[in-house]
């Protein structure tokens, strides 16, 4: 692994941001995973893969909403960013169909939003 | 085109929920005006805003709260018109804020470069080469305000100042993730949910120090948070960001993991550097303080998770941003576990100042099952509960102090009145006792003496004079314990018995427990005129304390029963009674 210089990082503060485009994040922490995040996070991975959908699977800690774990954020193109929480592996797979597919939220299983702004 | 957003979700907790409804009488006013292509509604399952009604949110930041059906149709009007209907939509006003928390469920915790992206390391540059020094370094910590979050709130710059200024060959920096108060759990999602932070703060605390090694001291319970801190630690190895002339600056500083053996009193400052050093973890006196003689005799900062997580951000966007949050006497923001009767129980940010009662009803939801809340508890053993009257009280380190309780390390655990006082001091005691190291006698006989005594109150065999005897132990404890452990042990009892005297003089007087909660004081009874004899009760007592048959009826034999609570909650006809 290359080593990290004072030159890169000044150079990434200077950088706007850029976000992978299309993501999906699992929190992955204590309480996620006693929740059943893991079963979430394969499922999502191995149909993602077998759809064929560009979509970049990751995981992330603790949000906070440890009372609606699983939690599954999405963001893709032309749609909010949205935190789906209590998710199993039917939810994961209904969001893959309606929230990427159709572009229709899920409803029921939202427990926030952002609007996105125009350019992130 | 990008279509418009609607959520909708009925807040009321007092009537069944009428989100479905509202939804299809939304959805057919969007039809009606042909809008149904350009407006997209959706049912939340939360939006962030409680018992207001039906809460219509347009997005971006338009909300009506306590929605009549007769509105619905004005604002699909005005989703057309683009503006919002005057006189209806409320100001959006966010509870929460994350400084904390601000990469908490954003990063992936395994990935160095999702955190690079997110400002990475760029506070450690700042340090590096535009504050150059440990003074400026200081100076920037000063200014933000910043108190230690691991208990007892102590200025952070003031630590790091002492140990600085000690002349030594050698001083370390240690992160106290030990974590062991029951109820607790805001170290161990941040050093989950972004342990880079952390690792980022401890280089710049050793920066400031002058130390060049520094120990996460996680206990061993928290697998996932030692996993992902080890790899974030080699990770940075790897890329040079800790070992010798890190960003080709001199600054040298290398990090390890210690695992602690899960004993409360090992997150005692002294008891946690004895364990490190591989002796039995017990506290020993205070002077000389770790800033002056800590690990192996040397100068040491010892500081909390989230103290640390504080610290690239105030460095980054400069201490006097950081004052800004917060009150007069404690700065920042402060992150709470919420637990117990808690709609939404799980990890709330929120700025010092915030009252308790923003936190529990707006942050957090309210109570659930539409009890009546009685008390909250912060602190955990140190601390104590805050009556129900105290609710708009703004926390921070003073305001809770002088309630009785204290922040500690953020644990609140809401109580409503179910939850009965004496089992709670009980509970606490209880825990305090088995943790107790035992090397002092304050601490060792006194948290017995006071499980005792509060066993005693609840079992029905209290006297008058046991009220005093309770205060009398917990003044010497807190006088001469030697550690925190101990001095603070009587924290619960002492507030317990300052708000709720009564209750505690029901258990003793009456032989009664008011919330039903201490099993033996109560007693069951059949109320033969709800009684269907159905002899459900009967069959379900393991003591077979219930006599009786079809033609004359049951009755419960209090000397044989054990108080099971099992006839009550079989019979389906309320039938029987809990005193
Ligand atoms: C019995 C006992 C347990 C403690 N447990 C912890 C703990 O789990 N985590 C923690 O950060 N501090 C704990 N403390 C406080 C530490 O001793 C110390 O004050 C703190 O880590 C200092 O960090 P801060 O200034 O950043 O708050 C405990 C203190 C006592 C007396
Ligand atoms: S106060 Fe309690 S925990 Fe602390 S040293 Fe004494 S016996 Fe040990
Ligand atoms: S279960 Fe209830 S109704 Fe049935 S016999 Fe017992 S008390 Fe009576
Ligand atoms: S409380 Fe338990 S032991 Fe007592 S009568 Fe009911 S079922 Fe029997
Ligand atoms: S600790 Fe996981 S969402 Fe709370």
């Amino acid at each position: 692994m290359s080593k990290i210089t004072k030159e890169e990082l000044d150079s990434m503060a200077k950088q706007p941001k850029k976000e992978d485009k299309d993501w999906i994040k699992v929190g992955m922490s204590s309480c996620g995973i006693a929740a059943g995040a893991e079963e979430v996070f394969k499922t999502l991975t191995e149909e993602v893969k077998k759809r064929n959908i560009k979509v970049a699977i990751k995981k992330c800690g603790c949000a906070g909403m440890c009372s609606v774990e699983p939690l599954v954020e999405v963001n893709v193109e032309g749609m909010p960013q949205v935190t789906y929480g209590k998710v199993n592996k039917d939810v994961a797979i209904q969001i893959l169909d309606d929230h990427i597919h159709s572009h229709r939220l899920v409803n029921d299983h939202i427990y926030d939003i952002q609007a996105k702004k125009p350019n992130g | 085109m990008d279509r418009n957003i609607v959520y909708i979700k009925d807040t009321g907790i007092l009537q069944p929920d009428r989100t479905k409804d509202v939804y299809a009488a939304f959805l057919n006013g969007l039809r009606d005006r042909g809008m149904q292509d350009s407006v997209m509604a959706v049912r939340v399952a939360d939006i962030g805003a409680y018992n207001q009604g039906v809460v219509i949110k347009v997005l971006p930041d338009t909300t009506y709260y306590n929605v009549k059906d007769a509105d619905i149709n004005r604002i699909v009007d005005s989703i057309k018109e683009g503006k919002a209907v005057q006189g209806l939509a409320a100001r959006k006003e966010p509870k929460q804020l994350r400084i904390v928390l601000r990469n908490c469920g954003v990063v992936d915790p395994d990935n160095i470069d999702d955190y690079l992206a997110r400002d990475g390391y760029q506070a450690l540059k700042k340090v590096l080469f535009d504050l150059k020094t440990p003074e400026k370094t200081i100076d920037e910590i000063k200014k933000s305000g910043l108190r230690g979050r691991g208990g007892a709130g102590y200025p952070t710059w003031m630590k790091w100042n002492f140990a600085k200024q000690m002349v030594s060959d050698q001083k370390y920096v240690i992160c106290n993730g030990d974590e062991g108060d029951p109820g607790a759990y805001m170290d161990r999602s941040v050093l989950e949910g972004d342990p880079y932070s952390v690792v980022e703060g401890m280089m710049i605390a050793g920066f400031s120090v002058g130390a060049t090694m520094g120990y996460f001291y996680i206990r061993a319970e928290y697998p996932l948070a030692v996993d992902r801190v080890q790899n974030a630690i080699d990770r940075c190895y790897e890329r040079g960001l800790l070992g010798k002339n890190i960003l080709g600056s001199n600054f040298n500083f290398g990090l390890e993991i210690r695992l602690g053996a899960g004993a409360f009193v090992c997150g005692e400052e002294t008891a946690l550097i004895a364990s490190i050093e591989g002796r039995r973890g017990t506290p020993h006196p205070r002077p000389p303080y770790p800033s002056v003689k800590g690990l192996w005799e040397k100068p040491t900062v010892i500081n909390n998770v989230e103290t640390l997580a504080n610290v690239p951000y105030i460095i980054l966007k400069g201490g006097d941003v950081f004052a800004r949050v917060g009150t007069a006497t404690s700065k920042g923001t402060k992150v709470f576990a919420l637990t117990g009767k808690i709609k939404n129980s799980g990890l709330v940010e929120v700025p010092m100042g915030t009252t308790i009662r923003e936190i529990v009803f707006d942050v957090g939801g309210g109570i659930f099952n539409n009890k009546a809340i009685k008390a909250i508890q912060t602190g955990g053993p140190s601390g104590g509960v805050i009556p129900k009257d105290f609710l708009n009280t703004p926390v921070d380190y003073e305001n809770l102090q002088k309630l009785g309780s204290i922040m500690g390390s953020g644990g609140m655990i809401v109580m409503d009145e179910d939850d009965c006082m004496v089992d709670i001091a009980r509970f606490y005691q209880r825990f305090c006792f088995e943790e107790s190291c035992g090397k002092c006698s304050p601490c060792r006989i006194g948290t017995a003496q006071m499980l005792n005594t509060l066993s005693k109150i609840a079992e029905g065999m209290g006297e008058l004079s046991d009220l005093d005897n309770l205060r009398r132990i917990s003044q010497a404890m807190q006088k001469a314990a030697l550690c925190g452990l101990g001095q603070t042990a009587p924290n619960p009892v002492v507030s317990t018995l300052r708000y709720y005297q009564d209750e505690y003089e029901v258990h003793i007087i009456n032989k009664k427990c008011p919330s039903k909660k201490c099993r033996n004081l109560l007693s069951y009874k059949i109320i033969p005129e709800k009684c269907k004899r159905c002899s459900v009760c009967m069959m379900n007592c393991e003591a077979k304390a219930i006599t009786g048959n079809k033609d004359d009826g049951y009755v419960i034999n209090m000397d044989k029963c054990v108080r099971c609570g099992k006839c009550f909650e079989v019979c389906k006809f309320k039938a029987v009674s809990k005193e």
